[in-house]
């Protein structure tokens, strides 16, 4: 028997009709809104969100309402801008809550600008998720036509423009600052910090920078307030998670928890686990960029931010992958530093050389043309890294690398030998 | 900024700092050295790329790049702890995982940052044993610059300059990743005015000058801090000597001139200093061979004393002050003659020049930065003093400070400006006149500018900090409505505000204020009766005069109207020529002397902000030429006249003792960076404003200025004027590596204009005035007024000076060849 | 304010005087801002850029969907459809070019009319991906047309291996499964209909892979 999810922000999603405003409506759609626009204040819909706890689904987990109250009020024109780059490996999430249910990401983002009192939206969507692109266009579409955005929303004189923006191919771009630049017409790199966007961001003005997730997650907090969404979850980690499962599980997928439920139950009980007479080697909690935990180390840690970082990882994107006993952790780390390295943006020196020479290090000892030596540079040189970049795209390489060298010594040593052996014969 | 005053500890030692500044600087002037790649704050915002500058600063627990980071009072920092350490030996590896390591054979080799910076903070060897990225070996970005991708180290820079500087946005950075490199569009050249900036800019050998490749080492050159004279920006230079030779010229930094920057005119135009076609010792007519220097200035004088009692003239161009100074005298106190002029044609009537330049009118060139609003009028930077256009886009980016542009041609700075206007050429007196309505709200919308005027004036009212951009024309004639505009404005009360004159010639300013005008001599004291360089010309024709020096003028070439000049010439008895290049000027003239270039001449000269600047000798003179002040010293011997000057010291001493507002200045005072005499101890002694009454003198026009006629109905196809590019003349001709750029006669003209007249760019025309013909090559051209065409002047074939009438608007027809 | 780093509206484009530079370096004429009777551009094309470009508070934030549109009219991002989007938006050919290289789905050399990018990535490489790559290449032969590249994460890990072919994803697939898809693709034929991700069920409900029990959504 399986252990339940809890759906909030999947709940109804296997209606296919949800995607439509009429289907929307029919579970209440859009009534967060009507409450926030005309029963509420900026300043309460504000303290709503503080209160609630919510902590970004992004990758920080920093809290959105204490994000929001950083940018500064007065006349400057702000925005608003939704983060649905989700090109982490691992991270399936996003797409899943855009495709089955637009219509509440866009009522969470209306709500939220009206708390950072914005008047520009937009949607940053990977350039990939074209399916999801144009469901969201069509729902923007209908939004609009039903005066939920535009001008003069439901008669209150507040107006809001949300444009969905789409990618064109670069993990980079789901960094805010990158972001903002890929925005703005440019190549996506990051951009110093500070000014953070909060003060200065999209076109010089205050911004505000949310994953899809956070934002789902706004229309339940206003409509049922802070306290019903602290029912959920841990003290510091309030609220339901969806996490994407995948790897070596038998029912790869989204499943949507209670944070701080049992890593493992999430693994073997709604994912299926391994199967096939197979055990957890090791997994990724938060997505490619959280330093991989041992099965004996993850397993029975409650699924939740704070006990991931206790744990010296993260929960990151909430995105779990899992290798089984099968899986070579030396290939796996080859596999994930190529990606990093593939997307760097190349903008900072230890990142953008770091990766390079790291995948180098890395393909020779998975040939066989690497000495012990090269295991204390590799391992050298994700300490290089970490901390020295402009973002966090080169630790997020350096810290699962780095662990998984420190973690699976043996491993590597075993492949370099046996690989030199058939080198050599 | 804000500029409160705050101290931090660097390594323990406490600094003196200005709050908002960046802790890279800060540390600096503590002494405190802290290696950086991609910081280069004349590129704008920092953009923390290299990570080469981290450092700990109490209470962050990452380390900061400090060239990003602003100080704050009490800031506690260290550069060089464990952690420090580790982080940037750290980079340096990281930096050197895909350069090669190939200095032996770099040309960057012993000024190399990336060198000096892995001796001083690298690790000593480096780990890395795999493959190198590789590119191409060096290739051409552009015709002058080469480009080795493989020792590009992301710094940025680079692309900031052509993105943030120049604004071409021509280079741009291609890919991502560690496979990102520097390139153009479609693998095209690199062709801009400024691009050898870049070559100034890269940390390590990966963009270098054609013009310099392998030509020397750091250890076996000198470098010689100068001037450049070949336009009125004066930039600040540092000649790279060889064998007492330039091998090089780059930048040096002098915000209140350059901000840094060179044109590549500067850059590259020294090759023409040991061009075949120089002038290597003095030439007298008729004889093979040069002549010997005694004989030379015997014969000069001879001609000169031989011509009747004021019928003698001199009309100088390139010169400094102390040039143009012994020139007036010898023809004021030796000659008895007040015909000196500068320039080409017009020139600025004295009481305009003493009005427009009233200390509380003159702005300086830093102004421009910190301007609420900028008007340029009759000019466009990029061709007449390039430098001022970076300048003024800077402000323009930087500060968002409006900029107004109104002109004959369309300019480069168009496309930033808040209005830009054409006005009819020739007109620009009337289009002042509606502008200065306009402004004080008293237009009765039946000028002919108004529409266009009140644009302009829409951009400056609210402005209190106006710098006013002047061509020298606006003022041709009459520089009253210049005067308006100044009152309009309230220029006079605003601090910040002023008046900035683009002139023709480089050193215009200092030429005028040391005497070389008709009707002022030396500080613009006043003199009566001289003719102006038309004057000069009709005089010669009419053998009202029959004596002449030309000193580093090319009026064949240079002056409107070649045929009246050729024979002008032709009809003098008697033609001394200084010049630095055989032409066909000094094919004509009676004795030619040898002039110094600018980077072997001492003298002064003053910048059109007032500043005066030290030219410095820092290469040797080729064959046989002798210092220029020193032979018009002897040549006024010579004439029975002792200067009292023996040297180029006592000649600026001597000028100083006689421009009251240079007096007290010294050679310290001007050091590398100048001084302007408004700032220097005897400013107030500068001419008060004249008395309106007293005549005029009056200036021989070919076509009053400001005449000119608004028929719709014509019998001529276009009217025409003409504008100097930036590449034309000897820079390009003698220059071998600039020689590409040199332009072929074209005529400019709007698609309206295209269209009426069945043309289409790259037909190939005549343009037919009063009986003589050129050809020119069409282009089509957005921007431009309708009826009015542009050619440009001084070209090597072709000029549009052969055309009769040009120097006001000609009325002229066009033909397609072979039509 | 800095277009390569940091926050601001774009510059005001100031190009360089183009009598500085026509003609003077034969045939390879640096590209400024192109005028737009220079490049012939198809009206529907800059109708479109200009309403994108209406989209945005500053016009430069219009390149990557104004590329998106060459891209989708020339099959690949052309010089000429990068200077034709250049002269709609005023900015230099050099600085789209800068950007469409940055990213990878636009591509600024000549590929296929079909493309077919296998994910690689971690969760698709422990369920076969390298194999289904090598599938999708025979299968695909030489055929210019049909454009196969291995991709990194694409974002459905939950279908893995997966592949998106002309912008739709499909998956789970067995290696075998490439023939049929590169066939489909050459017939003009629906792409394996039944492998589409829009057809896959939620991971929990009744009826994916595995079968999870409907689950409990939460009460409010
Ligand atoms: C390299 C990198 C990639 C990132 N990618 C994403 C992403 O795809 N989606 C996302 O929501 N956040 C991503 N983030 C995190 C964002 O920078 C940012 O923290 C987040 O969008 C904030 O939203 P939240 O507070 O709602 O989580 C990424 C961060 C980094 C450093
Ligand atoms: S860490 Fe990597 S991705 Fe981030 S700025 Fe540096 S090079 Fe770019
Ligand atoms: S100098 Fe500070 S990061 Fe490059």
């Amino acid at each position: 028997m399986q252990m339940p999810e809890t759906r909030v922000l999947l709940k109804h999603a296997e209606d296919p009709e949800l995607r439509t405003l009429a289907g929307y409506k029919r579970y209440d759609g859009y009534g967060a809104l009507e409450k926030a626009y005309r029963q509420m204040e900026a300043e309460e819909v504000l303290k709503e969100l503080e209160d609630s706890g919510l902590r970004g689904r992004g990758g920080a987990g920093f809290s959105m309402g204490k994000k929001a109250s950083f940018l500064p009020r007065g006349e400057m024109q702000k925005y608003l801008c939704c983060n649905a780059d989700e090109s982490e490996p691992g991270a399936f999430k996003d797409r899943e809550l855009m495709q089955r249910n637009p219509h509440q990401l866009i009522e969470g983002i209306a709500i939220a600008a009206l708390a950072a009192d914005a008047g520009h939206a937009f949607i940053f969507i990977r350039g990939e998720y074209d399916l999801q692109a144009d469901i969201l266009d069509a729902a923007v579409a209908e939004a609009y036509e039903a005066g939920y955005l535009g001008e003069n929303i439901l008669g209150t004189r507040r107006d809001l423009e949300l444009v969905v923006h789409r990618g064109a191919g670069a993990y980079i771009c789901g960094e805010e600052t990158a972001l903002l630049d890929a925005l703005e017409g440019k190549r996506g790199n990051p951009r110093l910090k500070p000014p953070f966007p909060a003060v200065q961001g999209l076109y010089g003005g205050p911004t505000l920078i949310n994953n899809v997730e956070t934002l789902s997650n706004v229309p339940r907090i206003v409509a049922h307030g802070a306290e019903w969404f602290r029912g959920f979850g841990t003290e510091q980690s309030p609220g339901t998670k969806v996490v994407s499962v995948s790897g070596c599980v038998q029912r790869p997928g989204n499943y949507e928890v209670e944070l701080g439920v049992p890593t493992r139950e999430l693994i073997y009980e709604l994912a299926g686990g391994p199967g096939g007479g197979r055990e957890v080697k090791a997994f990724y909690p938060g997505g490619s960029s959280s330093p991989v935990l041992t099965a004996e180390e993850g397993l029975d840690l409650p699924y939740s931010f704070e006990d991931m970082a206790a744990a010296g990882s993260m929960l990151g994107s909430g995105s779990i992958i899992v290798a089984d006993d099968s899986v070579s952790i030396p290939h796996m780390a080859l596999r994930t530093a190529r990606f990093y390295h593939h997307e760097s943006c190349g903008k900072c020196t230890p990142c953008r050389e770091g990766t390079n020479w790291t995948v180098k290090m890395l393909e020779r000892m998975v040939h066989g043309e690497a000495t012990p030596m090269d295991l204390d540079i590799v391992a050298s040189v994700q300490e290089n890294i970490i901390g020295h970049c402009l973002c966090v795209l080169g630790d997020s390489m350096a810290m699962p690398v780095g662990a998984m060298v420190r973690k699976f010594r043996g491993e590597f040593e075993q492949v370099m030998a046996e690989a030199g052996t058939a080198v050599a014969a | 900024m804000s500029g409160k005053e705050i101290t931090l500890i660097v390594d323990g030692r406490e600094v003196a700092a200005t709050e908002g500044e960046m802790l890279h600087d800060a540390a600096k002037r503590g002494d405190v050295e802290i290696p950086v790649f991609c910081y280069e704050p004349k590129l704008g915002e920092p953009v923390g790329a290299c990570r080469m500058c981290l450092v700990e600063i109490e209470g962050i627990p990452k380390l900061q790049t400090s060239c990003s980071t602003p100080v704050r009072d009490g800031m506690v920092v260290h550069t060089r702890t464990d952690q420090v350490k580790h982080a940037q030996s750290a980079v340096v590896e990281f930096l050197l995982v895909n350069h090669p390591l190939d200095c032996p054979v770099c040309d960057k080799g012993g000024e190399c940052p990336l060198q000096d910076i892995t001796m001083g903070w690298g690790p000593g060897k480096t780990r890395f044993t795999d493959d190198k990225r590789h590119f191409q070996k060096p290739i051409e970005l552009s015709p002058l610059v080469a480009i080795d991708r493989e020792r590009c180290l992301h710094c940025y820079r680079f692309v900031r300059f052509s993105q943030e500087v120049a604004e071409d946005e021509q280079l741009q950075l291609l890919e991502r990743g560690d496979r990102t490199f520097v390139g153009t569009f479609d693998d095209r050249p690199y062709v801009a005015p400024f691009h050898g900036n870049i070559t100034d800019l890269c940390p390590v050998g990966a963009l270098t000058n054609y013009t310099y490749r392998f030509r020397a080492r750091p250890w076996d050159v000198e470098q010689a801090g100068s001037v450049c004279t070949l336009c009125p920006s004066q930039c600040n230079v540092s000649f790279t000597v060889r064998d007492e030779q330039v091998k090089r010229v780059v930048a040096r930094d002098n915000p209140d001139v350059d901000d840094g920057w060179l044109c590549d005119r500067g850059r590259y135009g020294f090759e023409m200093f040991a061009a075949e076609e120089r002038v290597t010792e003095p030439r007298l007519k008729g004889a093979a061979g040069g002549a010997d220097w005694q004989a030379a200035i015997e014969k000069a004088a001879a001609g000169l004393k031989a011509a009747g009692v004021g019928k003698v003239a001199a009309i100088v161009g390139d010169a400094s002050n102390e040039e143009g100074y012994l020139v007036q005298r010898i023809m004021r106190e030796a000659l008895d003659s007040e015909n000196v002029a500068a320039g080409r044609a017009y020139g600025i009537l004295r009481h305009d020049l003493v009005d427009i330049s009233q200390p509380a009118l003159s702005a300086r060139v830093r102004d421009i930065d910190a301007a609420d609003a900028i008007l340029v009028i009759g000019t466009d930077p990029l061709h007449d003093s390039p430098i001022l256009d970076l300048r003024i886009r800077k402000a323009v980016r930087r500060n968002g400070t409006k900029l107004a542009v109104a002109t004959e041609r369309p300019t480069t700075l168009d496309g930033g400006a808040d209005a830009a206007v054409r006005y009819i050429p020739n007109a620009t007196g009337a289009f002042l006149d509606d502008l200065v309505k306009s402004l004080s709200g008293s237009g009765d919308g039946e000028s002919h500018f108004g529409a266009d005027a009140s644009q302009i004036a829409d951009v400056l009212r609210d402005a209190e900090k106006v710098v006013v951009v002047w061509g020298e024309n606006v003022a041709w004639g009459d520089g009253r409505g210049l005067l308006a505009l100044a009152e309009a404005l309230n220029i006079a009360e605003h601090d910040g505000a002023g008046m900035l004159e683009v002139p023709e010639l480089a050193n215009a300013r200092g030429l005028r204020e040391v005497g070389c005008m008709p009707e002022a001599g030396p500080g613009l004291s006043q003199r009566l009766g001289g003719m102006g360089v038309a004057g000069i010309r009709d005089g010669l024709q009419s053998g009202e005069i029959e004596s002449l020096i030309l000193f580093g003028v090319d009026p064949i070439r240079d002056f409107p109207n070649t045929a009246r000049w050729k024979s002008a010439l032709a009809a003098a008895d008697h033609v001394v020529c200084f010049s630095m290049f055989e032409n066909k000027t000094t094919a004509l003239a009676d004795v030619v002397f040898p002039l110094e270039s600018h980077a072997e001449k001492d003298g002064t000269i003053t910048h059109p902000d007032g500043r005066l600047q030290r030219v410095r000798p820092s290469a040797s003179r080729p064959g046989d030429i002798r210092p220029n002040w020193g032979i018009l010293a002897e040549l006024s011997l010579a004439l029975g006249f002792d200067t009292g000057i023996s040297s180029q010291p006592s000649a600026f001493a001597a000028l100083a003792g006689e421009v009251p507002f240079y007096a007290g200045i010294t050679d310290g005072d001007i050091g590398g960076r100048g001084i302007r005499w408004q700032e220097g101890p005897a400013a107030a002694a500068f001419p008060t404003r004249p008395e309106p009454s007293g005549d005029p003198v009056e200036l021989v026009f070919e076509n009053e200025p400001g005449e000119t006629t608004y028929t719709e109905a014509r019998s001529y196809d276009l009217d025409v004027s003409t504008y100097r590019d930036l590449w034309v003349g000897p820079i390009t001709e003698l220059n071998p590596p600039l020689r590409f750029l040199s332009p072929r006669q074209t005529l400019e003209l709007s698609p309206g204009d295209a269209e009426r007249l069945k043309l289409e760019g790259g037909d190939e025309v005549t343009v037919s005035q009063n009986g003589s013909t050129i050809r020119a090559r069409v282009a089509v051209r957005e921007r431009m007024r309708d009826g009015t065409g542009f050619l440009i002047e001084g070209t090597a074939s072709d000029n549009a000076n052969a055309l009769p009438d040009l120097a006001g608007t000609i009325a002229a027809k066009i033909a397609k060849v072979g039509e | 304010m800095s277009p390569v780093d940091g926050p601001g509206v774009s510059n005001p484009n100031l190009p360089v005087d183009p009598a500085l530079v026509e003609g003077r370096v034969p045939d390879r004429v640096p590209e400024q801002v192109p005028e737009l009777h220079e490049v012939d551009c198809p009206p529907d094309l800059k109708e479109h850029i200009e309403t994108l470009m209406g989209r945005y508070p500053d016009r430069k934030s219009a390149s990557i969907p104004a590329l998106w549109a060459v891209q989708r009219l020339y099959g690949w991002c052309t010089p000429e459809g990068i200077r034709q989007a250049a002269a709609v938006m005023r900015v230099t050919p050099a600085y789209l070019e800068s950007v469409a290289s940055f990213y990878d789905l636009l591509h600024t050399e000549p590929v296929g009319t079909h493309k077919v990018a296998v994910c690689t990535n971690i969760s698709c490489w422990m369920r076969g991906a390298d194999e289904l790559l090598e599938a999708f290449r025979s299968a695909a032969g030489g055929d210019e047309d049909i454009f196969v590249t291995g991709f990194e994460c694409l974002g459905a890990c939950d279908i893995a291996p997966m592949v998106s072919i002309d912008e739709r994803y499909f998956g789970p697939l067995e290696a075998a499964e490439a023939e049929t898809a590169i066939e489909q693709l050459r017939t003009g034929k629906d792409v394996l209909p039944e492998k589409a991700l829009e057809k896959r069920p939620l991971a929990g409900d009744a009826g994916s892979t595995g079968g999870v029990p409907r689950a409990g959504d939460a009460d409010a």
